[in-house]
C-alpha cells in the first residue's frame, strides 16, 4: 500500500473530525483531538486548528445581519424625518406598499377586511355597472386596495404579511370569516407569533403579532406584500436596477436560494423568498407604489427590462401614475402624489 | 490553541470607540462601525458557547438588534463598549434555553455574566486570541482561504469544493493542507 501524502492523511483526520454535524466547537484538548483520529504526528499539530476555524462565523451571515441592521438604522433614524422626506409624494396615511387585490366579488371581500382583518373602509367608487371600480380599506398603519375584476385585469391571488396587535384573536375571526387555516399560530424564531390562513378568494395571509421586540422602532408596515418565488434571487437586482430598490435582511442557503429578504422601495417594503414545499409559488401580484418621480422611475425601469403596460400620466384623482411589468409578471402601479384635489376626495 | 500574546484588541476601550458610540447614538446608521469592530467577539462568545452554529447565529443577531434599539439608553462609563455587548449575548443565551425547554442546560451552562459586571480576564483573553486567528484566516491567499471557508464553515466536502473550484480532490487537499501549516506558522511566529 503506498504511503499517504500529508495532505491526504490530514484530511482524512480532519474528516474525522467533521463527522459530528453542527458542532463546531469541540471542548477536547488538541492531543484529544489528534489521539481520536489516530493521526500520523506529522499532521496532528494543525488538528487543533480545526476546532478553532469551526468556529468562525459565515461571511454570509456576518453580510446579511449588517444589511438588516442597516436598513434598521435606517428607519430608526426618525420616524417624523422619513414621514418628512416621503409626505411629498405620498398621499396622507399611505405608508405600505399595497397589494392590489382584483376579485370577482368585491363588496364580499371588503367585508372580509373589515370584519376578519380589522380594516376600516376608506373609499369605494362604482362603475356604471355597479361594479366595484376601486375602493380602498386601512389596516393598522397602511392600506390595501381592490376593485372587481375586468378583462384588463383579472383576478390574482396574492400572499399578505399582516401585522396586527392581537394575531389570535385576528386568525380566529378570519376562520369564522370563511377562511381556511394553512399553519397554525405559533411562536416563531425571529419574535413574531404568526399563523397562515387562505381566504375565500384565495389570498394567503401571514397574520402575525411583534412579541419579543418593538414594532415601532423597526418601521415595520401592517401590510407588505410577500412573494413566493422561483429563483427568487433574480428579483433583487431587477428591484434594485429597475425600481431603485434597496436590499436588506437577505438569508440566504449555500447555493443561493432566498429564504428571506425585505426590499424597499421609496421607503416601503415587500418581501421576499424561494418557493419551495408548502410555500408554493405565488401568481403575479398587482402592486401599488408611491415614489418620488413617476417619470423617472418609469424609465429606468423601463430601461432596466421592465415592460411598460401604461406610460406616465396625470390621473384626475391627483397622482401621475404608470404601469410597468416586471419580469416575474407583477404588475406595478407606479403613482407620486401630486396632492389634494376635489377628485382624489 | 496556543496564542499567548495580547493582541491589539484587548487594548483598553480609548476616546475612539467613545466617538464611535457617540456617533452611532446620534445617527443610528453609523452603528455599522460598532457592529464591524465587534461581530466576531460577540459571535465567537456565542458559538463557543451553544456550540450550535444555527443557535449561535440566531442569538447574534438578536443582541445586536437589542444592542442598536437600544443604543440611545447606553451610556458610557469607561469599560469596553462590548462589555455591554457580552452582557446581552449572555442573556440571550440563557433566554434561549428558558425558550426552549432546555433549563436543565442552563445550570451548565452558567451564565458567565450572572453574579458579575463583565467577563473574567482569562474568557477575554479566549475570545481574543480566537478573534486574532480569524483574522490570520482573512489574510490567507485567497483560494487557500475560500477552502478553509468553505470546508470548515461552510460544511463543505473536498469534492464539493473541488467541483464549485474547479480544481482537483487532491488540489484541494493541499490548499487545505498548505492553508493549515501557514496558520500554524504563523501563530507560532506571532504568538508563541
Amino acid at each position: 500500500m503506498p504511503k499517504r501524502s500529508p495532505a491526504v492523511e490530514l484530511d482524512l483526520a480532519i474528516s474525522a473530525l467533521l463527522a459530528t454535524p453542527g458542532a463546531v466547537v469541540e471542548t477536547a484538548e488538541g492531543g484529544a483531538d489528534a489521539r481520536r483520529a489516530k493521526v500520523p504526528a506529522a499532521v496532528a499539530h494543525l488538528l487543533p486548528l480545526v476546532r478553532d476555524l469551526r468556529a468562525m462565523p459565515r461571511p454570509q451571515f456576518k453580510a446579511a445581519l449588517k444589511s438588516e441592521l442597516h436598513l434598521r438604522s435606517f428607519t430608526m433614524q426618525a420616524p417624523a424625518m422619513i414621514q418628512k422626506q416621503t409626505a411629498s409624494f405620498r398621499p396622507p396615511n399611505f405608508r405600505n406598499i399595497a397589494p392590489y387585490f382584483l376579485v370577482e366579488d368585491a363588496p364580499k371581500f371588503i367585508d372580509f377586511l373589515v370584519s376578519a382583518l380589522g380594516g376600516t373602509e376608506t373609499g369605494r367608487y362604482l362603475r356604471p355597472d355597479g361594479k366595484v371600480m376601486h375602493a380602498a380599506v386601512a389596516i393598522g398603519d397602511s392600506m390595501i386596495e381592490l376593485g372587481d375584476t375586468n378583462e384588463q385585469y383579472p383576478s390574482r391571488p396574492m400572499t399578505v404579511h399582516l401585522y396586527v396587535d392581537d394575531c389570535d384573536a385576528t386568525y380566529a375571526r378570519a376562520l369564522e370569516a370563511g377562511a381556511t387555516a394553512l399553519t397554525p399560530l405559533a411562536d416563531m424564531h425571529w419574535g413574531d407569533r404568526q399563523g397562515q390562513v387562505k381566504d375565500s378568494f384565495g389570498n394567503t395571509w401571514y397574520i402575525a403579532t411583534p412579541k419579543t421586540y418593538d414594532p415601532a422602532q423597526y418601521a415595520i408596515c401592517s401590510v407588505q406584500p410577500y412573494m413566493n418565488l422561483r429563483d427568487a434571487h433574480k428579483m433583487i437586482p431587477f428591484a434594485e436596477a429597475a425600481l431603485g430598490a434597496r436590499t436588506s435582511g437577505v438569508k440566504a442557503t449555500p447555493d443561493g436560494k432566498i429564504l428571506h429578504a425585505t426590499i424597499e422601495i421609496a421607503g416601503s417594503t415587500f418581501e421576499l423568498s424561494e418557493a419551495h414545499g408548502s410555500y408554493e409559488a405565488t401568481s403575479p401580484f398587482y402592486l401599488h407604489v408611491y415614489v418620488p418621480d413617476t417619470d423617472a422611475l418609469y424609465e429606468q425601469a423601463v430601461a432596466a427590462g421592465a415592460r411598460s403596460k401604461t406610460a406616465p400620466y396625470t390621473a384626475p384623482y391627483g397622482e401621475r401614475s404608470a404601469t410597468i411589468e416586471d419580469p416575474f409578471g407583477n404588475t406595478w402601479f407606479l403613482a407620486t402624489y401630486l396632492g389634494h384635489t376635489e377628485a382624489s376626495q | 490553541m496556543v496564542a499567548v500574546r495580547r493582541p491589539a484588541q484587548m487594548e483598553p476601550p480609548g476616546a475612539d470607540e467613545r466617538l464611535l458610540v457617540q456617533a452611532a447614538q446620534a445617527d443610528p446608521s453609523k452603528f455599522d462601525a460598532l457592529y464591524e469592530l465587534h461581530f466576531e467577539r460577540i459571535y465567537f462568545f456565542i458559538v463557543s458557547r451553544v456550540r450550535d452554529r444555527a443557535v449561535a447565529e440566531d442569538i447574534t443577531s438578536e443582541t445586536f438588534q437589542k444592542a442598536l434599539a437600544n443604543l440611545s439608553s447606553y451610556e458610557w462609563r469607561g469599560t469596553p463598549f462590548s462589555a455591554w455587548l457580552y452582557r446581552i449575548a449572555s442573556n440571550g443565551i440563557v433566554d434561549h434555553y428558558k425558550r426552549s425547554n432546555r433549563e436543565q442546560q442552563i445550570d451548565e451552562l452558567e451564565n458567565p455574566l450572572a453574579d458579575r459586571a463583565e467577563l473574567a480576564s482569562h474568557d477575554i483573553e479566549f475570545i481574543e486570541r480566537h478573534v486574532h486567528f480569524f483574522g490570520l484566516v482573512a489574510q490567507l491567499p485567497d483560494v487557500q482561504r475560500r477552502v478553509v471557508l468553505e470546508r470548515f464553515v461552510e460544511d463543505r466536502s473536498i469534492r464539493e469544493i473541488a467541483q464549485r473550484i474547479g480544481k482537483t480532490e487532491g488540489a484541494i487537499k493541499q490548499l487545505q493542507f498548505r492553508a493549515l501549516q501557514t496558520l500554524r506558522a504563523q501563530i507560532g511566529e506571532r504568538h508563541a
